[in-house]
C-alpha cells in the first residue's frame, strides 16, 4: 500500500493548496443548500399545530448544534494524529476547529434561547442539553485560552491536545450526569436511527440544511486553517511565492 | 531510603516551612461561609437548605485557589527536572505527589467544613454526607487541579487560566455529590451514588497522572 497519500498531509504547501480548492467546492455547495434549505424551512414548510411558526428556528439550531459536537470530536481525531504522528497541521485543524466550534456552540445555545422564549416562557431552563452545551462552550474556551496564555507555539500545541483529548473522555460522561440531574426538553427531534416524528415536508429542508451547515463548517474551518498555515509558514520561500502571485 | 520516602520527607519539610499554606484555603473557606448569611439573610431554615450547597463550592474555590504552586516551585527551582532523571515513571512521581498534596492540604480543609456546616444550620445525616462526600470526591478534584497547574506551567501568568480550564470537568463530581446530599437530606439510599462518585474519583486518580506527567514533560521539554 502507498503512504503517498497520508505523507503528503505533512506538506504545508500541498495543504494550502488543495484545501484553497475544497474550501471554494464546500463554500459554493453550502451556499446554494443553505439557501434552499432555509428558503424551503422558513417560507414553504408547515406550520406546527403545537408551536407554531416558532418551531422554525430549528431549521438553523439544530445543524448547528450537531456541529458544535461534531467539532469537538473531530479536535479530538487531530488530537490524536497529533500524538501519534507528530503531524503540525493537526496542530492547526485544532486552533481552526476550536474557535468555529465554539461560534456554532454560542450560536445554538442563543438560537435556542430564542426559541425557548416562546415555546416554554423563559429564555434560560436549567436542562440537561442545554447545560452540557454550555459546558461544552467552556471547554471550548479553555482550549481557546490555554493556546493564548502559552508564548511557544508548539508547546501550546501539544498541551492543547492533552486538554482535548481529557476533555472528550470526560464529555460523554458529563453528558449522562447532566442527564440523569435534570431533564425536561422534549426528545431529541432527529435521530439517525428511528423514523422522524415529523412530516417529510418539515424534516426534508432541515436535513437539506444540516448538510449545508456542515458544507459551511468545511468552508470556514479550511479557510481558516489555511490562514493559520500561511500565518506559521511566513518565513517559507513559498508562501512568499504564493503572496506576491495573489 | 526509596525515592518514595525521599520524596514524602521533602514535602512534609516544604509543608513544615509554610504552613500559612494550609491554613490559607481553610481561612478562605470560612471567609467564604460567612458572606452567605450577610448576602442572603441570617435565617436558619433557608441556610441549612442551601447550606451544603454553599459548602461543596465553597470547598471548590479553596481547593482551586490552592493548586498554582503545586508545581511551579519545584518547575522554578529544577526538581521537576530532576524527576526525569529518577529509574520511576513520571506519573507515579506525580501521583506520589498528589496523594501528599491530598493528605496534608485537601484533608485538613475537608476536617474543618463540619464548623462551616454547623454555622450554616446543618446537622445530622445531612452534616455527615458533606463530610463523606468531600473525602470521596477530592482525589478526583486534585488530580484534574494539577492537570490544569501542569499544562499552564507553561504560561508566566496562569493562576487563573488552569481554573477556568479544569472547572468544567467537575461537573460530574459535583452532580454526584449533590445527588448524594439531598438523598441524606430525604432519608433515602445514598450508597449507590457514592459508589459512582468513588468509582470516578478511582479512575481519575488511576488515569490523570498520566496526563498530568505527559503535560509536564512538555514544559520541561520545552525550556531545555
Amino acid at each position: 500500500m502507498s503512504w503517498r497519500w497520508f505523507h503528503q498531509w505533512g506538506s504545508p504547501r500541498w495543504f494550502y493548496e488543495r484545501a484553497g480548492r475544497w474550501q471554494w467546492v464546500s463554500g459554493w455547495i453550502a451556499l446554494i443548500l443553505l439557501v434552499v434549505g432555509t428558503l424551503w424551512g422558513l417560507g414553504f414548510a408547515p406550520v406546527d399545530y403545537q408551536q407554531g411558526h416558532s418551531y422554525r428556528i430549528i431549521y438553523l439550531h439544530v445543524p448547528v448544534a450537531f456541529l458544535a459536537q461534531a467539532m469537538y470530536a473531530a479536535m479530538a481525531v487531530c488530537a490524536v494524529v497529533l500524538f501519534v504522528w507528530k503531524m503540525k497541521l493537526a496542530d492547526v485543524g485544532i486552533q481552526a476547529l476550536a474557535v468555529v466550534g465554539l461560534a456554532f456552540t454560542v450560536l445554538s445555545l442563543v438560537s435556542g434561547a430564542i426559541w425557548g422564549k416562546p415555546t416554554w416562557g423563559t429564555y434560560w431552563v436549567w436542562d440537561a442539553r442545554l447545560t452540557s452545551m454550555l459546558i461544552l462552550a467552556f471547554l471550548y474556551m479553555g482550549i481557546i485560552g490555554l493556546r493564548a496564555a502559552i508564548a511557544d507555539p508548539d508547546q501550546a500545541g501539544k498541551a492543547c491536545a492533552i486538554l482535548v483529548l481529557v476533555g472528550v473522555v470526560n464529555l460523554p460522561i458529563i453528558k449522562y450526569s447532566v442527564e440523569w440531574w435534570n431533564t425536561l426538553h422534549q426528545p431529541a427531534s432527529l435521530k439517525l436511527t428511528e423514523k422522524p416524528a415529523m412530516p417529510a415536508s418539515m424534516w426534508v429542508p432541515l436535513l437539506v440544511n444540516i448538510v449545508g451547515y456542515y458544507a459551511a463548517a468545511f468552508y470556514l474551518v479550511f479557510a481558516s486553517m489555511r490562514a493559520l498555515v500561511l500565518e506559521r509558514e511566513r518565513r517559507a520561500s513559498w508562501v512568499k511565492e504564493v503572496v506576491g502571485r495573489a | 531510603m526509596s525515592i518514595e520516602r525521599r520524596l514524602i520527607a521533602r514535602e512534609i519539610r516544604l509543608l513544615l516551612s509554610r504552613p500559612g499554606d494550609v491554613v490559607k484555603p481553610m481561612w478562605f473557606l470560612m471567609l467564604v461561609i460567612s458572606m452567605v448569611p450577610m448576602a442572603l439573610a441570617p435565617d436558619s431554615d433557608l441556610l441549612s437548605e442551601i447550606g451544603s450547597a454553599m459548602i461543596w463550592v465553597a470547598t471548590l474555590l479553596a481547593l482551586l485557589l490552592n493548586t498554582d504552586h503545586l508545581f511551579r516551585d519545584d518547575f522554578n527551582d529544577g526538581v521537576l527536572e530532576q524527576w526525569l532523571f529518577f529509574d520511576r515513571p513520571l506519573a507515579w512521581l506525580v501521583a506520589l505527589k498528589l496523594v501528599t498534596h491530598w493528605l496534608f492540604y485537601v484533608v485538613p480543609l475537608i476536617l474543618i467544613t463540619p464548623v462551616a456546616g454547623l454555622m450554616l444550620s446543618i446537622t445530622g445525616n445531612v452534616l455527615g454526607a458533606l463530610l463523606v462526600t468531600l473525602m470521596v470526591a477530592t482525589p478526583a478534584l486534585t488530580c484534574f487541579t494539577a492537570l490544569g497547574a501542569a499544562l499552564t506551567l507553561g504560561s508566566s501568568r496562569s493562576g487563573m487560566l488552569g481554573v477556568l480550564v479544569m472547572m468544567p470537568l467537575f461537573v460530574p463530581v459535583v452532580i454526584l455529590a449533590a445527588g448524594v446530599l439531598i438523598r441524606a437530606t430525604d432519608g433515602s439510599e445514598v450508597l449507590p451514588l457514592l459508589a459512582l462518585l468513588g468509582a470516578f474519583s478511582v479512575a481519575s486518580a488511576c488515569l490523570v497522572p498520566l496526563a498530568v506527567a505527559a503535560a509536564l514533560r512538555l514544559n520541561i521539554g520545552g525550556s531545555s
